[in-house]
């Protein structure tokens, strides 16, 4: 089948393992995104299909063809891919038509051009293709970047933090773009990111990538920042509330409410991570309190179309380590000193995690392991 | 289309007729969202499911059998497979009438046999391979 197959690569530099057994298949026309922190292996993945390094352990396949296993290691120019890194890596020295073309290097010059114009064309850079890369803008390299990536029409395409280069502004206008030119190409791309929110706007599936080099967790966007299945992925979204507690008659209380906990048995000890905007807080005039946790509002911090607010749990019955507060709210946020505020939870943003070391996760789609008499 | 072609195979005969099963389901899935059939879903989808969750009984069984190591952390990788299940049938359900959920089962579906099924599987092809040869499974 047309795409990228990875299966069981293990490396190493030393004794330092930096990935251990991943596996992915990555269909032609997805787009998958690496994830995960600074060491967890992700670049090291990238430069394994492409080449730059030897394969120790496992296998990779491009378009079915074994391009790396223990014996066999195609050189990265016969491996039909498109790299693109942060630094753009132009050659300052050759025009912007001249640097698309680079790679068609075996067709005739003319043919090459009009492929090259074609590629330009896709990302609205026609006008200067005689220009030199000094002379565009970080963006304007970026798309001609993505142009010479994609102009030998490569069978897999490799990003390495492709946009971390760019401004905000610039960023966010730049990945649309290119979202828009992959899913044109038909290419599958994997790319590599430690930017959550990037990996969520771009990916058709996104691949979480742990400490130890395993990969942790796979799905949709969706999937990930609300069925969460370790903790560190959980976390990787920034910051969490974190309480603990035990599973008492299916239910776990916390300082702001009272969950479910599906699938995890009684007694269990487990923390509940509750995301920013998994916190709802209420205003209640006269000093009257709703039934919610009361609260002291530390200061809050308008980041534009939301706020952060800090605040202090006052109840004399929460630990001192869970009375911080994090809440995430959409709209203005002006505490009134006459008002009591108190803090309720929603539960579609609270993860519950055993705390014995299992990985044992509450959640709606928790269900046992079906049992072969359960299938009939 | 789904093809499941030799590095897709375990070769471990039960095992490959079932990802078969489950590739041929995912193909008419995709010929009924291309043929403007999508309400087909809602009876494929299902069916795919059931075959997906007696397959991973299946396979713990013979994991249990042959004394593989990992098989924990196989059967936690099933569990967590519900909740993609249960979203696959949300979308089988909207299909008919949804570009979006037709455009997400189709997504789904490919990568969840292709990726979390079988190239996971492989994970103790060679450990099953090797019980063979020494007449243990």
């Amino acid at each position: 089948m047309k795409g990228l197959h990875v299966i069981g690569v293990s490396h190493s530099y030393g004794d330092n393992q930096v990935l251990n057994s991943a596996s992915m298949m990555i269909p032609a026309g997805e787009v998958v995104c690496l994830l995960g922190s600074s060491g967890s292996g992700k670049t090291t993945l990238l430069r394994l299909a492409a080449g730059l390094e030897r394969l120790l352990h496992g296998q990779i396949l491009i378009n079915d063809e074994v391009v790396a296993d223990a014996e066999i290691h195609v050189p990265p120019e016969h491996r039909g891919i498109g790299l693109m890194f942060q630094d753009y890596a132009l050659f300052p020295h050759l025009s912007i038509i001249d640097n698309v073309t680079f790679g068609l290097a075996g067709k005739p010059k003319d043919k090459a051009r009009r492929q090259g114009m074609e590629m330009l064309d896709q990302v609205s850079m026609t006008d200067y293709a005689e220009s030199h890369p000094h002379m565009l803008s970080g963006g304007q390299q970026q798309r001609v970047a993505l142009a010479r990536a994609l102009a030998p029409e490569p069978n897999l395409l490799l990003l390495d933090e492709p946009f971390s280069g760019l401004d905000t502004n610039m960023r966010g206008q730049i990945r649309e773009e290119t979202l828009t030119v992959l899913k044109a190409s038909g290419v599958a791309t994997v790319m590599v990111t430690h930017d959550p929110e990037e990996a969520m706007f771009m990916a058709d599936r996104i691949k979480i990538l742990g400490n130890n080099g395993r990969i942790l967790q796979a799905g949709r966007p969706h999937e990930i920042y609300y069925h969460p299945q370790h903790e560190f992925v959980a976390k990787l979204f920034g910051l969490m509330n974190r309480f603990e507690s035990v599973v008492e008659g299916g239910y776990v209380e916390t300082p702001i409410g009272k969950l479910r906990a599906k699938g995890l048995g009684e007694g269990r000890k487990v923390e509940v991570l509750v995301r920013p905007e998994g916190v709802t807080l209420e205003s209640n005039s006269g000093g009257k309190s709703g039934g919610g946790a009361p609260l002291d509002v530390i200061s809050t911090h308008l980041l534009g179309h939301d706020n952060i607010v800090r605040a202090k749990l006052t109840a004399e019955n929460v630990a001192p380590e869970e009375r911080d507060l994090y809440v995430r709210i959409h709209h203005t946020f002006e505490p009134e000193l006459t008002k009591r505020i108190t803090a309720g939870v929603d539960a579609e943003y609270a993860f519950i995690f055993a705390l014995d070391g299992s990985g044992d996760v509450a959640g709606d789609g928790y269900t046992a392991t079906p049992q072969p008499e359960a299938a009939e | 289309m789904v093809e499941l072609t030799p590095s897709f195979l375990m070769d471990y005969e039960s095992l490959d007729k079932e990802h078969q099963a489950l590739a041929d389901i995912v193909n008419q899935v995709v010929e009924a969202i291309d043929g403007g059939e999508a309400e087909k879903c809602k009876t494929l989808v299902p069916e795919f499911v059931k075959l997906a969750t007696e397959h991973f009984a299946h396979e713990e069984a013979l994991l249990v059998e042959v004394g593989y190591p990992n098989v924990k952390k196989h059967q936690d990788h099933h569990r967590n497979l519900n909740t993609k299940m249960d979203h696959m049938i949300e979308f089988s359900n909207m299909a008919g009438e949804n570009q979006l959920a037709r455009d997400s089962l189709r997504k789904e579906l490919v990568f969840f046999l292709m990726d979390d099924v079988i190239t996971t599987d492989m994970d103790f092809k060679a450990f099953v391979e090797e019980k063979i040869k020494t007449g243990d499974a």
